[in-house]
């Protein structure tokens, strides 16, 4: 690629600097007047006033659950192997009989579902990957706990009730 | 009343009155500068607390009294503590210099509006404002920090080079008005030009008023010169290790420091505690309105003149801000540039100028 | 294709490749190769020379060109059935494709494994075996190494034409056939591989397939008994759908998390080659791979299953010394267990070292080594003299190395030898006994559980110190099977304890150093 030079010589008044300044700070004053009289903001008041993020923005995980509030995550561990943060971890088990009304669609399940929202990068490809709808990027965005061990969801925090989305 | 009493009353009051009048000011322009900064910047700026935000300050103030007083391990103990002090002492003492009005007449007495008449009252100030260096050097040394001591290289360096210019542009007002004295300086600059334009110095050598307003940006390490600090470089710079009290004494000090230089700069080149367009009718009204005797005219004129400075105070504040939120910070190398290169030689050049004129004027 | 990702493994080529496994033909075998010229098949373009009898697919297979002929009947450890039509070949001059499993191959037949035709077919062939597979992929275990998946991912309909529902066998889903194996009837492709098994491998007999057509359906030969044969692991391994699964790996973990490194079982003294799958040096499984001359394809359960010796929660694996006040056993470092433990060796006068044979050929040479000025050696199984179990791979010696360390010039233990001695030295890292040894001195070397160190309290043995070493899937060395087969193996896990390599373990007890 040929790199083309072009130069841009400053004019006199430029150089000088001083009425260039004057010109901004003019520029700068009405902007203040406008703040003051008018109170025209460009930003949000965020607890009060909430931006409408897309239907895709991807926030906080949650499992999707059935009629029965069974979770539909059978523990195939396709995101956990999808995952390029290495943020899920899951332990699966075989679901007592007992407790199975779905027969063979839901004989796995998962003992322990962990996500370390510390390490998570709200890729998505978890959602992209899950066979079975069960793992989903809620529209919540607002994550923050006090202390690390909160960061990590298990599987009871991830089967709560998410509105909006899933 | 014992004549010497009522002196010592009377500068006891005039000191409580300034101590309480500047460190009153500094939660106002903290307030102004971050509701001030939203206004430039299109957004509300701070409003939770109190009406209008008012109470920021104070919530600051409490979130000062409650942090942790640290001190670093290894800091020099005796400086470190001092720089704070002499950061707020320095200016608070160069104030009592700067008259605000002429007198007040109570009974038979008369009352300086002013804590110290000093003759050489310019270099007093000069004296104290560059006591504002040493703050910076102890701090950054004394901490033992890295960071700091490099924030405090370019502090002491900034400073310096622009006491400089700053003294050369106040040396041919100076040669102007041909006194120390600051109540002479005002009442030289009395009366109009032409007219119509106030007869301030800024209009006999505007040069120098230039220089010395870009000077006093620098002086009190303001935007776009606030090379001691840099978040990105040097984090807090010379005052990093500085928490609680000891960061608010260095931040109530930028303010006193502020209001210091504009008092200075409205002194010498702004027309001083001289009324305003418009003041002597309100003057010449009150008069007729309530009948005033010669004291109460002079009270009257003394309290108008106060407010005429304190209008002209007011309004460099806000320029101080004003510039702050517009223009963008300077480059080590360009402000070292601009401050040798340009203001130094000019401001040389300029007294000189000044020298000849008042000469051929004198012939 | 699992076996034929298996038989690339170096150490499980046999000197004598009678099973075409290297790709060479054995033609040093024939005097004279220019009077009687082999004949040729044609596969893919190229000519490639045979042995009279092969059929296309044994051609190809030595040849390696096994991954360009899908199977699912086919295992080349069982007879013929042809009945998966997925290995179909076009050959010219054939009115209609062939199977490439069972036909022989000719001289002069030209064949075409990815014709155009035969694409086709086998998108045919997918198709139809996808309309009643439940694609229940997530939950079932084989997924990662399952052939049908492999084979729809190449070959197979991007979208099924079959919009009915789905056949659902309600008694056979998710049904325990024995306590090792569990059946899942609706992911079968009937390829039958189980039923020749039982058939042909192992001659039990215990499964057959029942009813015809769309009702056909996998079954025990006999409820009553149920399936009992011992080589039920080998079930899921061929078994080229989830159908078959282990209930000893069943949701433990998906396949393609597994390490997979060779290794031999300890299981007995048949010295089957396996590779160990593990997932971060956590031991899932042991999974056969083929050998000619050792195991074929297959593996018995009982050394499938042995791994959990190894991975168990009661193995000791830091070393032991009893505390002097109480004389319970607690553990501590091997600085500290080495300088005790070597000069109770050298104070102690008569030392008998009994090696058990489950010691590598390269460990009993050391200990011999190690011992022979200054002790009486003998080597113990505690198994006695060895038996075949059955036609196919099980022992009656459950020690791999019993031939080996007779080799090396050892004797058999005899229960008197203990009598009169100081001190019994006891290598023990594997399934050999530990001997009778009441009322003695012993130190204890090798892998031992928390019970087997309480019975012998129990029964009166001071023990003087337990030093773990590594179990045989953890160290590298060879071992000789009971038909006199040497075989070397390599370190398939890490060890995760503190347990040293006996090298170690022997410099410690009776080096210079300390």
């Amino acid at each position: 690629m040929a790199t083309k030079n072009i130069s841009r010589p400053y004019t006199v008044a430029q150089k000088l600097y001083v009425f260039y300044i004057i010109k901004g700070m003019l520029i700068n004053l009405r902007r203040f007047f406008t703040g003051l009289v008018l109170q025209r903001n460009w930003t949000i008041q965020y607890p009060e006033e909430r931006r409408d993020y897309s239907q895709r923005f991807r926030g906080a995980h949650f499992i999707s659950v059935d009629k029965n509030k069974t979770e539909n995550c059978t523990a195939c561990f396709l995101c956990e192997t999808v995952c390029p943060a290495e943020c899920i971890h899951i332990v699966a088990e075989e679901r007592p009989d007992d407790q199975n009304p779905d027969g063979v669609w839901k004989e796995k399940k998962p003992l322990s579902f962990d996500i370390d929202l510390l390490r998570c990068c709200f890729c998505g490809f978890c959602e992209e990957a899950c066979p079975k709808d069960a793992i989903k990027l809620s529209r919540d965005y607002e994550m923050s706990v006090s202390n690390r061990d909160d960061a990590i969801f298990d599987l009871a925090h991830l089967k709560r009730e998410i509105n909006g989305r899933g | 009343m014992d004549p010497v009493i009522f002196t010592t009353l009377a500068v006891v009051a005039k000191m409580l009155l300034l101590l309480a009048v500047t460190l009153g000011v500094v939660p106002v322009m903290v307030w102004f500068e971050r509701r001030g900064a939203g206004w430039f910047q299109g957004r509300p700026g701070p409003n939770r607390v109190g009406p209008f935000g008012l109470l920021q300050p104070l919530a600051d103030v409490i979130k000062f009294f409650f942090k942790e007083d640290w001190t670093p391990g290894n800091a020099d103990k005796f400086w470190y503590w001092m720089a704070p002090l002499i950061a707020l002492v320095a200016p608070l003492a160069a104030i009592s210099v700067i008259p605000f009005g002429s007198h007040l007449v109570i009974g038979d007495s008369v009352v300086q509006m002013q804590l110290a008449d000093v003759d050489a009252g310019v270099i007093f100030i000069l004296a104290f404002a560059g006591l504002e260096v040493y703050p910076v050097i102890l701090a950054g040394w004394a901490s033992n920090n890295k960071y700091s001591v490099l924030g405090a290289l370019r502090g002491s360096a900034q400073v310096v080079s622009y006491e400089i210019s700053m003294g050369l542009a106040l040396l041919s007002m100076l040669l102007f008005y041909g006194t120390f004295n600051m109540n002479e300086m005002v009442t030289w600059q009395t009366g109009t030009l032409w007219g119509f334009l106030p007869a301030w110095g800024c209009f006999f050598n505007p040069f120098a008023a230039l220089v010395f307003w870009v000077s006093i940006f620098a002086e009190t390490n303001r935007l776009p010169f606030d090379l001691p600090e840099g978040e990105s470089e040097i984090v807090a710079g010379y005052h990093l290790e500085y928490g609680a009290f000891k960061f608010a004494a260095f931040f109530m000090a930028e303010y006193v420091a502020m209001i210091m230089a504009a008092a200075l700069m409205i002194t010498v080149f702004f027309g001083g505690y001289g009324f305003l367009p418009g003041m002597q009718t309100i003057l010449e009204i009150a008069t007729q309105q309530f009948g005033l005797g010669a004291a109460g005219i002079q009270n009257v004129t003394a309290l108008l003149q106060f407010t005429s400075l304190a209008s002209k105070v007011a309004f460099v504040m806000f320029v101080f801000v004003w510039v702050r939120w517009t223009l963008p910070r300077f480059r080590f190398d360009q402000l070292m540039d601009l401050g040798w290169k340009w203001l130094f030689p000019l401001s040389l050049v300029n007294l000189v100028f000044t020298a000849w004129l008042t000469w051929y004027m004198g012939q | 294709m699992k076996w034929v990702v298996l038989m690339s493994n170096p150490i499980s080529i046999p000197k004598e490749d009678l099973n075409y496994t290297s790709g060479k033909l054995p033609v040093h075998s024939d005097p004279n190769p220019e009077a009687k010229p082999l004949p040729k098949v044609t596969i893919d373009g190229k000519a490639y020379e045979f042995k009279p009898g092969d059929t296309i697919m044994q051609v190809a297979e030595r040849y390696r060109l096994h991954e360009d002929i899908p199977r699912y009947c086919y295992h080349p450890g069982m007879p013929i059935a042809g009945t998966c039509r997925m290995c179909t070949v076009e050959v010219e001059k054939a009115p209609k494709l062939m199977t490439s499993c069972s036909t022989p191959a000719g001289d002069g037949m030209v064949v075409h494994t990815r014709s155009e035709k035969v694409l086709k077919s086998r998108n045919g062939v997918m198709d139809f075996l996808l309309t009643n597979h439940p694609l229940d992929c997530p939950v079932c275990d084989k997924a990662g190494e399952c052939e049908l998946q492999d084979y729809t991912f190449e070959y197979g309909p991007q979208e099924s034409n079959f919009k009915e529902e789905k056949r659902v066998y309600e008694s056979a889903t998710t049904k325990k056939l024995s306590d090792k194996i569990t059946l899942n009837m609706n992911r079968c492709v009937h390829c039958e591989r189980c039923v020749r098994f039982t058939d042909d491998v192992t001659k039990t007999n215990d499964l057959v397939m029942v009813n015809r057509g769309w009702h056909k359906e996998l079954t025990v030969t006999d409820e009553k008994v149920g399936l009992v044969n011992d080589y039920q692991g080998c079930l899921t391994d061929f078994c080229p759908v989830g159908a078959l699964t282990m209930n000893d790996f069943r949701f433990e973990k998906r396949v393609w998390f597994l390490d997979k490194m060779p290794s031999l079982c300890d299981g007995c003294s048949k010295g089957c080659n396996i590779e160990v799958h593990h997932d971060k040096e956590v031991v899932q499984r042991y999974v056969p791979i083929f050998n000619e001359k050792v195991n074929n394809h297959w593996m018995c359960d009982e050394g499938r299953l042995s791994y959990h010796t190894y991975a168990d929660a009661n193995r000791i694996v830091s070393p032991l010394l009893p505390d002097t006040a109480s004389g319970r056993l607690s553990s501590t470092n091997w600085e500290t267990a080495a300088t005790i433990v070597n000069a109770r060796v050298k104070s102690a006068s008569k030392v008998l070292v009994v090696v058990g044979t489950d010691a590598t050929n390269e460990e009993a040479m050391l200990i011999k080594g190690h011992f022979s000025a200054r002790a009486e050696l003998k080597y113990h199984s505690g198994f006695g003299e060895n038996k075949a179990l059955d036609h196919l791979l099980r022992q009656s010696d459950k020690t791999p190395n019993t031939k080996g360390v007779a080799a090396i010039g050892l004797a058999p233990m005899q229960a008197t030898d203990v009598n009169g001695k100081d001190l019994v030295v006891v290598f023990r890292q594997g399934r050999a006994q530990i001997p009778k040894v009441e009322g003695q001195d012993v130190i204890l070397v090798g892998v031992y559980a928390r019970e087997e160190i309480d019975a012998l309290k129990a029964s009166n043995v001071r023990i003087q110190a337990v030093l773990p070493s590594l179990a045989t899937i953890e160290k590298e060395g060879s071992f000789t099977n009971c038909d006199g087969i040497t075989q070397s193996f390599n370190a398939a896990v890490a060890h995760r304890g503190k347990a040293l390599a006996l090298p170690k373990i022997l410099a410690a007890l009776v080096g210079d150093k300390h």
